[in-house]
């Protein structure tokens, strides 16, 4: 609970209509895209960075918790109020500042949602790579904070790759800018990747500055089919080892084929293992040769059928498998655990073989789909929430999935962060010390300890 | 819907809510409102906390819940499926049990359950329309003199001209077919809009249905199909009219119910099998659902669209979410301006995105679904066109009051007043 002084000074920075604290409000911003609830015990709206420096330092004065949110599509619980406090609501800080062709750059408050920049980028002939399956919803702060991927990380990279600077709200109030647009330049230490991935532990991002790309003038998409989900993971590795970056290498399994068959049918092969939807870019003579031999290498890796579409119409037709995917779990169970199990790409035939066993094991439905050409999958556990047992065995499953992919040598969040969801496993990826370190960076910049307290290296649970 | 039946389709439906937040690009209100607590996301949050006891049905919860426009989008683009709008229909009618309806919306509905007050109502407010509004300078509607806010009317809106002659006073139950042979009997469902305020649109119908042969039965008894007050929460008068209507047409002998009205179309082919549950005429009804079709879905299945003569309008069309979300109507009215001579189309950006119309929503938000309409009039302007097209006359409403407070050159039509010119031209030939 705050106090109705602090209620006042609140109100007094932002204006009154931002601030929330009615039940019906707290309730519904005290959850993400995930199944983790805790109720805040203020929502905050504030329009500018100086309204969030100023609801920052109320909140320092007095030991507040304080969370940031977007646009609440956090997969790992990054925006759930763990300890209550205050919800920082960052949707209000959506104006593009700066979009600047000449130097390809944009600077972008943080609640601008990332479609906008893909777009109004686009507008100018620019790419802004970064496309998480969230793209029209969530915002770029969030999607930094998380540090963000999707499928075109395969040859691009994930939202990291993209931030040049940013200006944020350190935890005692007080503005930092890191980086700056001009691309490469560096001083000292890179605080802007120390905040980049730091889901509001460390600051709370108010604008960042992103690098661009030329617009692609052209690009393939091919679909190819396996009747072995090995052979289907053995293209990627050969793919890449044969010095071609795909755009996309996305892979769904037969359950998931089966499930976007039911749910869309567009004549997908029910009978095949895998799938693989592939597009390569670039100028058109390189784009052609790179087609030919990607269609090449899936005949060669034992595919039954490689399509290659001719027009936009076509490209679009072989997009639709994969963007039904989420529909399509809908068909299979009503709830699921999504996960981002990411490891080296040679090893991706392991870890599919692993995710059959432990769905046996634990009698659950897995959906593998996942950009294979980065090694980033989407072990998806399915089961109803109302079945007790399931939802212990799911737990369960998913635990191991965690294991399974660590062991592998692999990271437990390629694109979703770790929030409270992945923070149990934290220490065991980061070893012992590089987690003190973790927690001494933490405790240098956050020593009250209010910045989205609970998560990451200060998660309080047991850990493995 | 009983609470029996409500309470089992709140369980299979929040269970599939995996709060991804993928409505918050597709609902027109989040969009709009840039927050949180607009989302269909909210609405399954807040039943959760509801059921689980954490929330009582408060006044707050009631007016979040107000806050949508039953534009089904959600749920159309729902990864889980959601029935979002059972959710909130269901949640409404739980709500209004507790809460009691808005004293306007209470008023309004209990006119519509006595037709002949509703009718003498409107009547008399045809006559003394002037005395609120003023006319607008081009003759296409009014604004008012005077805010009436509990009637949602801002001083800015722009309202259509109530007829002093409602359709259903200018044509007589039984319009015989204007062909040498009879194909069939169609049974015409004017809707309150077309019979009060276009009924211009209404007599379109009649002539598009009477000149391919089918002779057209107006059912005088027949009233407001009950979506006002249904999606209001307002279930009991939502069933006193279904079932009136059900009687009305059942009346007759018919081959096809024709509607006009994307809402009512919407009711009669779908709404009023929950709101007749356990009423002896939920079997009539069913009969009577398989025979409703859009006058659109008509054209193109039982018309001869080889007779439209040149017309050389320039329109785009705007999907009403009734019609292409409720009734699955959105191929149809494309197919039948392609077959028409002359007449230019151009496709608009986001055409199945809500006006911002909502029945009463627009009525109880009128700034923030003036917002929403704005976007739509601005895909509409930016095809170059002179026309805006749509087969409701709800959203005709607030796509003309829009574009009038822009002083847009743009007009509306109703699909079947395009078809209908369409035909008059091939007889002139």
């Amino acid at each position: 609970m705050l106090t109705s002084s602090v209620i006042s000074e609140l109100k007094a920075i932002v204006g009154s209509g931002y601030v929330l604290t009615d039940q019906e409000d707290l309730i519904i911003y005290s959850n993400d895209a995930t199944v983790f609830n805790h109720l805040p015990a203020a929502v905050v709206q504030p329009a500018n960075r100086d309204e969030v420096a100023a609801v920052v330092k109320v909140a320092a004065a007095r030991n507040i918790p304080v969370t940031p949110r977007g646009a609440g599509t956090c997969l790992s619980g990054g925006a759930v109020p763990l300890k209550g406090g205050i919800v920082l609501d960052l949707a209000r800080l959506n104006k593009i500042r700066t979009l600047d062709a000449a130097r390809k750059i944009v600077v972008a408050e943080a609640g601008v949602v990332t479609f906008e920049i893909t777009s109004q980028a686009a507008k100018l002939g620019l790419l802004y790579p970064p496309d998480p399956s969230s793209l029209k919803e969530s915002t770029i702060g969030g999607n930094v904070a998380e540090c963000a991927g999707g499928p075109k990380g395969v040859k691009y990279g994930i939202t990291r790759n993209f931030v040049l600077g940013l200006e944020a709200v350190l935890p005692d109030g007080t503005i930092v800018e890191t980086g700056n647009a001009v691309d490469g330049d560096m001083c000292g230490p890179d605080w802007t990747m120390l905040i980049t991935g730091s889901e509001g532990t460390m600051a709370i991002v108010t604008a960042v500055t992103l690098r661009l790309v030329p617009m692609p003038e052209t690009k393939k998409t091919m679909l190819a089919t396996f009747d072995r989900l090995e052979n289907a993971a053995k293209t990627v590795s050969v793919t890449m080892g044969a010095g071609i970056i795909p755009t996309t290498l996305e892979l769904m399994d037969n359950l998931s084929i089966v499930a976007v068959e039911k749910a869309v049918r567009i004549g997908l092969p029910v009978e095949a293992a895998g799938l693989l939807l592939i597009e390569v870019d670039g100028v058109p003579s390189t784009v052609e040769e790179n087609a030919r031999r990607v269609s090449e290498i899936c005949r060669e890796c034992g595919a039954m059928e490689v399509k290659i579409a001719q027009s936009a119409a076509e490209a679009e037709d072989l997009w639709v498998a994969r963007r039904a995917v989420a529909k399509a779990f809908g068909q299979i169970a009503p709830c699921k655990f999504a996960e981002d199990s990411t490891v080296p790409r040679s090893l991706i035939p392991l870890l599919v073989d692993k995710c059959l066993e432990i769905q046996k094991k634990y009698d659950l439905p897995m959906v593998i789909v996942g950009h294979a050409g980065d090694g980033s999958m989407h072990p998806t556990i399915m089961f109803d929430k109302r079945d007790k047992d399931a939802v212990a065995r799911a737990e369960k499953a998913l635990d191991e999935v965690h294991i399974v992919t660590l062991e592998l040598g692999g990271t437990l969040s390629g694109e979703h962060g770790i929030g409270s969801a992945k923070a149990p496993y934290l220490r065991a990826e980061m070893g012992p010390v590089g987690y003190k370190l973790g927690q001494d960076v933490k405790a240098a910049l956050d020593p009250q300890g209010i910045m989205n307290p609970g998560k990451m290296f200060n998660y309080e649970g047991a850990l493995h | 819907m009983n609470d029996r039946e409500c309470s089992r389709i709140f369980e299979n439906e929040l269970v599939k809510c995996s709060r991804c937040g993928s409505c918050r690009s597709i609902c027109p209100v989040s969009l709009a409102e840039n927050a949180e607590n607009a989302t269909p996301r909210s609405k399954v949050r807040m039943i959760e906390a509801v059921l689980e006891g954490e929330l009582a049905l408060t006044p707050g919860v009631q007016a979040r819940f107000d806050k949508c426009l039953l534009c089904k989008a959600c749920k159309a683009n729902c990864g889980g499926g959601v029935a979002t709008d059972e959710l909130i229909l269901g949640s409404r009618i739980n709500l209004v049990k507790r809460n009691g309806l808005n004293p306007v919306k209470r008023l309004a509905f209990t006119s519509l359950r006595y037709r002949k007050l509703f009718d003498l109502g409107l009547k008399l407010g045809a006559a003394f329309q002037g005395l609120i509004f003023k006319d607008l300078p081009d003759g296409s509607g009014k604004v008012a003199r005077i805010p009436l806010p509990a009637a949602g009317l801002n001083l800015r809106r722009v309202v259509p001209n109530l007829t002093t002659s409602p359709l259903r006073t200018r044509l007589p139950a039984v319009n015989k077919a204007k062909t040498p042979e009879t194909k069939g009997r169609v049974v015409f469902f004017t809707g309150c809009t077309l019979n009060y305020m276009y009924p211009q649109a209404g007599e379109a119908v009649v002539n598009i249905l009477t000149g391919n042969g089918y002779e057209v039965i107006i059912p005088p008894e027949q009233c407001c199909c009950g979506t006002p007050a249904f999606t209001s929460g307002d279930a009991a008068t939502g069933r006193v009219l279904a079932e009136q209507n059900v009687r009305a047409i059942g009346a007759y002998k018919y081959d096809h119910v024709v509607t006009a009205c994307s809402s009512c179309g919407a009711a009669l082919l779908a709404e009023y099998g929950r709101l007749l549950e356990g009423s002896p005429l939920l079997e009539d009804w069913r009969q009577l659902s398989g025979k409703v079709l859009d006058i659109a879905q008509f054209v193109v299945r039982h018309c001869d669209m080889t007779k439209f003569g040149s017309l050389p309008l320039k329109i785009t069309y705007h999907d009403a979410c009734h019609l292409v979300r409720g009734m699955k109507v959105s191929a149809e009215p494309r197919e039948i301006f392609r077959a028409i001579p002359g007449l230019e189309y151009a496709e608009m950006k986001d055409a199945d995105r809500c006006c911002g119309a909502g029945g009463t929503f627009s009525a109880v938000y009128y700034e923030l679904s003036r917002k929403i309409n704005d976007w739509k009039l601005d895909n509409a302007e930016a095809t170059g066109m002179d026309y805006v097209v749509a087969g409701c006359s709800a959203c005709r409403m607030h796509i003309t009051d829009g574009l009038s407070q822009r002083s847009s050159k743009m007009k509306v039509l109703h699909t079947a007043e395009v078809v209908a010119m369409a035909y008059e031209a091939g007889r002139k030939g």
